[in-house]
């Protein structure tokens, strides 16, 4: 079996777990208790105004066919819409997701570039100084809450040095660049505005830090975990025996039998980091999901609530598929069995 | 001209929760230039642990060195740094270890494994370029010459389709295909000294044949020299042309093998052949030797086989026995010897 075929029986596999996923946020959001019409249409709506609500909306329909009417709406780029703002889920999406992509991928970035090298130099000097020291600083990182971490952060480097903006994805007074995939970063790149690409990755740099703290730590962890696992199998005495130099049976031979438990958790991180941005999105005052999304679950607006589920299912498939085709590349046996 | 190998008097410890293990406990080796040596022993008597302080191998800590000297070609290898015994295993040590399977990296193509080896054993502890550095053709020409050389290797150990074969994983190989692999890497510097640590063990018995064979070849081929690590008396008898005898890390008797097997004189060595199983073993079922191997971290004093031997006397509970010349080039470390004493 070549990679092209394992890369697309793996694309085939997701499709099944999101028409799973749609099925169950849907669901979920039709029983939940409560009655979103009536939050929405307000305290003063008489019966009458209800069910014209709900005709408008689709809701007196059979479930099933509510299904299939939304279904066939994703599709055609129509998410739905707000019960309070009235205005397309899929438009905020498009204002919103772009931030959280950009915070949650610079987060787990930093979290890999780190702890990475981190827990490969932990395994190398195992029970040594730079383990110790690794270790702890990744304990450390961990015990801390982020928000607290955030805002010391934002004290010291933002307002005590004033080296970094305490928030916002750029300054007020800058445009933003033209949006061709809405990541600041990408799009001021593709335009070569170079000036609003250091700028705004001035603004990225704390929260996404901050946000790669738990990442690291667990990145860090695994890493030194599987490298001292993979220290210990037969061909690394062997490679050694015939006189291959440790450096290149460190970094060539056994760093690549670790990093197949690594980039599990690296995309593992990512769906979390994902979800729980929330706290760093507020703290920064950065215009991501985050937020968007917390309002609409705390006034069961169900359908910015779908989308955002569907989004993040679709996005966390990508990154599966991601995951499972870097397998493959790693791992012949993976590949070919 | 000084031997090749001599190893002299050594001494090596573990450090473990339950107290120190005496691992080695004075072993003494040589072996010239186109010898081809068998070491046997029973499980723990530290045949492993000798090949591996060639090359040193052992983990320190929790090993340690407590006395003895290991040289090869007149160098002091115990005082060399670690980087200067990188390049010393690649220029004179080839090893080849029990499991065929556990001792190919899985994810890396043979090629991947052969070439590196070949570059870096030629290299001797010098830098190789990487390969990202393949668009420099001197890179490219050093690259494609040792893939050559690969190739090469994998025919002189009898892989079929070498050139072909050489683009495949280590899982797309049967065992003793993988364990000619590892003979073929062991190889790649010409090294001077090949050290096959059971490599027939895992095998099964008629591929442990061929590749008994393979290195018999290879021996008469490339005048190779072999220090062939077994448990097993009759791959002794079949490839080795001296063998030494281990017990509770020291050797106890060596000798030509055809000497060994037609006169063996430590009672140990007596007992051992006893109990080699023989075609009809309705007469009696199998012969052992009585007593347990000792605990190496209280071990017996004095002769280490003592509490196990027919002939002990007074003084093998004191004293440790030495190498008493028996007869032509056949030594044995006991006190039965000399007979006219």
């Amino acid at each position: 079996m070549n990679i092209r075929f394992y890369i697309l029986r793996r694309i085939a596999l997701v499709i099944p777990t999101l028409i799973g996923l749609s099925i169950l946020t849907f669901s979920i959001a039709r029983v939940v208790p409560g009655d979103p019409v009536g939050l929405a249409a307000g305290p003063q709506a008489t019966e009458e105004i209800k069910a014209a609500l709900r005709r408008e909306l689709g809701l007196d329909q059979p479930l099933p066919v509510q299904y299939v009417n939304y279904m066939a709406g994703l599709f055609r780029g129509d998410w739905g819409e707000s019960l309070y703002t009235r205005r397309p889920v899929i438009d905020a999406l498009r204002a919103f997701w772009p931030a959280t992509l950009e915070l949650t991928t610079a987060a787990v970035i930093i979290a890999t570039v780190l702890g990475v090298p981190a827990g490969v130099i932990s395994a190398m000097y195992r029970n040594r100084l730079p383990d110790h020291v690794a270790r702890i600083l990744s304990l450390f990182f961990v015990s801390f809450p982020s928000f607290w971490l955030a805002m010391i952060f934002q004290t010291w480097f933002g307002l005590d040095l004033g080296w970094f903006p305490i928030s916002k994805r750029l300054p007020v007074l800058v445009a933003p660049p033209a949006a061709t995939t809405g990541l600041y970063l990408v799009d001021s790149l593709i335009q070569l505005d170079f000036e609003t690409f250091l700028v705004s990755l001035r603004h990225l740099f704390i929260p996404a830090l901050v946000l790669s703290f738990g990442a690291f730590a667990s990145i860090t962890r695994i890493t030194r975990a599987s490298m001292v696992e993979a220290l210990e199998k037969d061909f690394v005495r062997m490679e050694r025996a015939i006189g291959i130099p440790y450096r290149i049976i460190i970094f060539k031979y056994v760093l690549r039998n670790a990093l197949i438990a690594t980039i599990t958790v690296i995309s593992l991180n990512f769906g979390w980091l994902m979800a729980g941005a929330i706290l760093i999105e507020t703290i920064f005052d950065w215009p991501g999901l985050g937020l968007y999304a917390v309002k609409a679950s705390l006034s069961l607006d169900f359908q910015p609530i779908m989308g955002i589920a569907i989004l993040y299912g679709i996005v966390f498939s990508i990154v599966n598929i991601l995951t499972d085709i870097v397998y493959g590349v790693l791992d012949p046996r993976i590949r070919y069995g | 001209m000084p031997e090749l190998l001599n190893i002299d008097n050594l001494h090596l410890e573990f450090d473990t929760y339950d107290g120190v293990v005496k691992v080695l406990a004075g072993v003494d080796l040589k072996m010239q230039r186109g010898d081809v040596l068998g070491l046997v022993g029973e499980t723990g008597c530290g045949k492993s642990m000798t090949a591996l302080s060639v090359p040193r191998l052992i983990p320190m800590p929790p090993g340690r060195i407590t006395a003895g000297r290991v040289t090869f070609n007149g160098e002091d290898i115990l005082s060399k740094t670690e980087s200067e015994m990188e390049a010393f295993r690649a220029r004179h040590v080839g090893m080849i270890f029990q499991d065929p399977v556990t001792n190919l990296n899985p994810l890396f193509t043979i090629r991947e494994q052969l070439v590196d080896a070949v570059l870096y054993q030629r290299a001797q502890g010098q830098k190789v370029p990487g390969r990202w550095r393949g668009f420099l053709p001197s890179v490219r020409q050093m690259r494609m010459e040792a893939h050559d050389r690969a190739v090469e290797l994998m025919r002189l150990t009898g892989i079929p389709d070498g050139d072909k074969r050489i683009f495949d994983y280590p899982h797309q190989f049967s065992g003793g295909m993988r364990q000619r692999v590892l003979i073929a890497m062991a190889l790649a510097g010409d090294p001077d000294l090949l050290i096959a640590d059971e490599p027939t063990t895992a095998l099964d018995v008629t591929i442990q044949a061929q590749i008994l064979r393979l290195i018999r070849s290879l021996v008469s081929q490339l005048g190779l020299t072999v220090l062939l690590i077994t448990h097993n008396l009759g791959v002794v008898a079949r490839s080795c042309e001296r063998v030494a005898v281990m017990y509770s890390g020291r050797v106890v008797e060596e000798s030509p093998v055809r000497e060994l097997f037609k006169n063996p004189k430590h009672p140990y060595t007596r007992g051992l052949i006893a109990a080699v199983p023989q075609k009809d073993i309705s007469r009696g079922g199998l012969e052992g030797i009585p007593g347990m191997i000792p605990n190496l971290i209280d071990p017996p004093a004095g002769c280490r086989f003592h509490p196990r031997c027919e002939h002990v006397m007074e003084t093998c509970r004191s004293a440790v026995p030495p190498a008493i010349p028996v007869g032509e080039g056949h030594t044995a470390s006991c006190f039965l010897y000399p007979e006219d004493a």
